[in-house]
């Protein structure tokens, strides 16, 4: 039985009043999702039969932005394309740069640069962890782990100025340097989060979260392989893959035997969260070695960045690091004025999000949040493939019959 | 002040809408919700529907696909209401201006109260954001 | 018909009409306390305890909205009617608390008044046309198999115990044993345990509250509604849950027993049968909300076929032995 249904604004909406089927919107606006993406989820009672995913919501046309930027102002837009891995993008793009220029930035800076990047994959585990517990609605938990993430914020304000979009990378090198006050600070914090991290991993194994997460949203290693999944969510479907000791960058081929990479065989919620819990350790300890052996010396080659820029040659490259998502990839290729002309990225949240299928379906409708959050989708991320507006934009308002007319 | 209006400026319920921004605003909003800000001391609840909404914080540089939801969501909100942009992409677009998908800035579309500008704007920032364009509209 | 010998019929009257506002602001202040210790708990300073007047107040001066798809005048009907009877199974209980009178089955006309508040609003929201109302609706009628059978053999066990189905009959047993049935007879702590393991549930108090997940349906029944409805549907909650506080703190554990007769001190022995009820509304409703993370509908099925209802059987087998 369908009903077509017509609302005020004279948009037609279907509505299936199928006693056995029942199709409901999951977003694009929706409290559980904290950006919008758009699932259209089918189920038959509380189990899901059909999962339709839809993307795009959030696609600002950054690559096509980038083509028409010099590659400094570009360094800036390449920061906002997403609020919690704001540095992997920035490292990602400053590296194939540097490599096209054949620029080599002093050892402190990559040092400086590691230091970043692990406070940001524990900030944005954190931000994980709560945001899975507020979605099986242990608001509690959800607390205690903002609270104490906002000490890694503290960290980042003392450090680089800013909470969110740290402006750490710049071309050879980083733009802020640690004194040894703040490398002690950064020590002791690191020893309570030691402290803080444990409290959550007892926490997230307590009978109540675990009825949540454990058996649901499987992803066996083999489909995992297949859909090309990467990151924590591939980690937790056994796949042994991580960027940081495959391709070392930065100052990771000088740390690779202080860290090991945490691989969990389940498949479900709980085996990536779980990951994700144990990478914060590994994170503590990657950055007590760095401070450890912080090298001295200059933290950029050049303060004049124009002038930098200006030794760029035509040329292209690609660079890879790993994102607290998975791997991220950027394909760069500049032009002879200083300017891009094509810059590729590919997030992992892309490959991560087909995985969701094959998460959902059989799942209950409860566990639609949990699933989504677990293999932390960051919408903003993902959407911005430059299949200018006919796909992407015109999709929505046009139906089948539609798009027949027209051809 | 009037009971009502009293009322009105001490619970104002948000619904935050997302229209393309980054997620840095956006964890921010909950920032402000978590312990050390804790906005809910103010009367300030996340609400998930925007039929129960007062405020609408309205985060990103409204994408072409997300544009027919705003307006939506805009509607679905019952006066009176309050809109607050939050974030440089939402008061000016400023990063993504001139980019093929913006329809934005968020001003272009429904009126709004209060701009709260940063990139993002710290929670504290926020919060003030909220009570302002409460006590302005209702105060 | 009335069983008390206290009360004129004129004083039972002024003392029924005077209990709407009481039952208005008491409901409200709990529910503000409530939220306030909740934040205390997450270390948060959290809103003022009038924070729920202010959202009232707000809320009924807002636009209501009406959804097109809606069938109109059940969904604005029913949050007045969800509102009136659990208001009206709140005034009955403090009405024989305060007069000392009850009329025979006024326990079952609460527990029906109970059940029908939280039917009237998953009703009224699955007929506003949103997918999530009526997701929101079979998950609500599931709950309600769920915990109404070992609410009903709760009480059932109480008629059994004290021969009767009226309220101030059991209070009544209670001064003329000299301590609370819960304390008094093991059939009866048995059934106060089942009695209180249902109360999160039936004020959809987090672990249960899966009608209204709202990051999972976006409160399932309420996603629709605006200004009015909304804070009718908010006030019919508090005060459900009030009188479902109150009602357990009277019929198991009536402290005024402990002191002499219940003749004396009526106003007394309600003010303290109050902040019984706001330390019992603590222990079942804010402490669960606090440090548990939300079933799944099958899950809290389970929990209260398994350890509910044996619990509320047994009740019920024992206080039928005389124990």
């Amino acid at each position: 039985m369908k009903n077509m249904v017509t609302e005020k604004h004279g948009e037609t909406k279907d509505v299936e009043v199928d006693y056995a089927r029942l199709r409901i919107p999951f977003g694009p606006v929706h409290p559980a999702l904290k950006e919008p993406v758009s699932l259209r989820v089918t189920v038959r009672k509380e189990e899901i039969v059909d999962v339709d995913i839809v993307l795009g919501h959030v696609h600002r046309g950054i690559e096509g932005l980038a083509e028409n930027r010099n590659l400094v102002q570009t360094l800036y837009l390449v920061e906002r394309v997403c609020g919690i891995c704001s540095h992997s993008h920035t490292t990602c793009y400053v590296q194939a740069l540097e490599e096209i220029g054949e620029i080599k930035p002093p050892e402190r800076a990559l040092y400086l640069r590691t230091l970043i990047f692990e406070l940001e994959r524990i900030h944005s585990h954190l931000f994980l962890l709560g945001v899975l517990a507020y979605e099986i609605g242990f608001d509690t938990l959800f607390m205690f782990t903002w609270h104490v993430r906002e000490s890694i914020l503290d960290l980042f304000e003392k450090i680089t100025g800013n909470r969110v979009h740290h402006s750490m990378n710049t071309l050879g090198g980083v733009r802020w340097d640690v004194d040894q006050s703040m490398v002690e600070e950064i020590m002791s914090t690191m020893k309570n989060l030691h402290k803080y991290v444990q409290q959550i991993h007892d926490s997230f194994q307590d009978k109540s979260v675990e009825k949540r997460l454990c058996d649901v949203g499987f992803l066996a290693k083999d489909e995992a392989i297949r859909l090309c999944v990467v990151g924590p969510t591939a980690r937790g479907s056994g796949v042994d893959m991580d960027v940081r000791r495959d391709h070392p960058y930065a100052a990771y081929n000088d740390l690779r035997e202080d860290f090991s990479v945490v691989v969990k065989e389940k498949g479900d919620v709980y085996a990536r969260t779980e990951v994700r819990i144990l990478e914060l350790f590994e994170s503590i300890n990657i950055i007590q070695k760095i401070l450890a052996k912080l090298p001295g010396g200059n933290i950029r080659v050049e303060d004049n960045i124009i002038k930098l820029m200006r030794r760029i040659p035509q040329g292209e490259a690609i660079s890879l690091v790993e994102a607290p998502r998975g791997e991220l990839l950027y394909f760069v290729k500049t032009n002879v004025k200083g300017g891009l002309s094509r810059l590729k990225i590919r997030t992992p949240t892309i490959p991560n999000v087909l995985g969701l299928k094959p998460m959902l379906v059989g799942c209950e409708i409860a566990d639609i949040p949990v699933i989504i959050a677990s293999v932390d989708p960051c919408m903003a991320c993902a959407n911005r493939i430059t299949v200018v507006d006919a796909v992407t934009g015109e999709e929505e308002t046009m139906d089948t019959s539609v798009l027949r007319r027209k051809r | 002040m009037g009971i009502v209006a009293r009322s009105r400026v001490k619970s104002p319920w948000i619904f935050h809408l997302n229209t393309g921004s980054c997620a840095g605003c956006d964890i921010e909003i909950v920032a402000a919700l978590t312990p050390r800000y804790d906005a809910e001391r103010l009367g300030c609840v996340l609400v998930g529907s925007p039929r129960h909404a007062d405020v609408l914080l309205v985060t990103g540089p409204v994408t072409r696909q997300m544009l027919p939801r705003f307006i939506r969501v805009y509607e679905q909100v019952p006066e009176p209401k309050v809109v607050v942009a939050v974030g440089t992409c939402a008061s000016s677009g400023s990063p993504f201006l001139g980019g093929q998908m913006v329809e934005g800035p968020v001003d272009k579309i429904v009126p709004v109260d209060v701009y709260v500008v940063g990139c993002p704007p710290r929670p504290e920032a926020i919060v003030k954001g909220i009570v302002t364009a409460v006590k302005k509209r209702f105060g | 018909m009335f069983c008390g010998v206290k009360g004129e019929t004129m004083d039972v009257i002024t003392a029924f009409l005077l209990t709407f506002p009481i039952v208005f602001v008491i409901s409200l202040l709990f529910d503000g306390i409530d939220r306030k210790i909740h934040a205390r708990m997450q270390r948060r300073v959290g809103p003022p305890i009038i924070q729920p007047f202010y959202d009232f107040i707000k809320l009924l001066n807002k636009e209501r909205i009406v959804p097109a798809m809606a069938s109109s005048q059940i969904f604005t009907v029913l949050p007045t009617l969800a509102a009136a009877s659990s208001i009206l199974s709140s005034a009955i209980l403090f009405t024989s608390v305060m007069s000392g009178t009850s009329f025979g089955g006024d326990l079952v006309v609460v527990f029906y008044l109970l059940a029908m508040s939280s039917v009237l609003v998953t009703i009224g929201g699955s007929s506003s046309g949103n997918p999530y109302g009526a997701i929101g609706f079979s998950r609500k009628m599931t709950m309600l198999i769920a915990y109404e059978v070992p609410l009903l053999l709760s009480f059932l066990s109480v008629f059994l115990k004290i021969n009767s189905t009226s309220y101030y009959n059991a209070i009544l047993t209670q001064v003329k044993v000299g301590s609370m049935l819960a304390l008094a007879f093991p059939s009866m702590a048995v059934s106060a345990v089942a009695f209180l393991l249902c109360i999160p549930a039936a004020a959809d108090a987090v672990p249960f509250d899966v009608s209204e997940a709202k990051t999972e349906i976006i409160y399932g029944p309420l996603v629709e509604y605006s200004g009015p409805y909304l804070a009718l549907f908010k006030l019919a909650k508090a005060s459900s849950n009030l009188s479902l506080t109150f009602l357990a703190c009277t019929l198991f554990f009536y402290l005024p027993a402990l002191f002499g007769d219940g003749d004396s001190l009526w106003l007394g022995a309600f003010i303290v049968c109050l902040l019984l009820a706001l330390i019992l509304w603590f222990l079942t409703i804010t402490v669960p909300r606090t440090v548990f993370a939300r079933m799944k509908v099958g899950q809290a099925f389970k929990f209260y076929w398994i350890v509910a209802l044996p619990l509320s059987v047994i009740a019920v087998v024992l206080s039928a032995l005389g124990l």
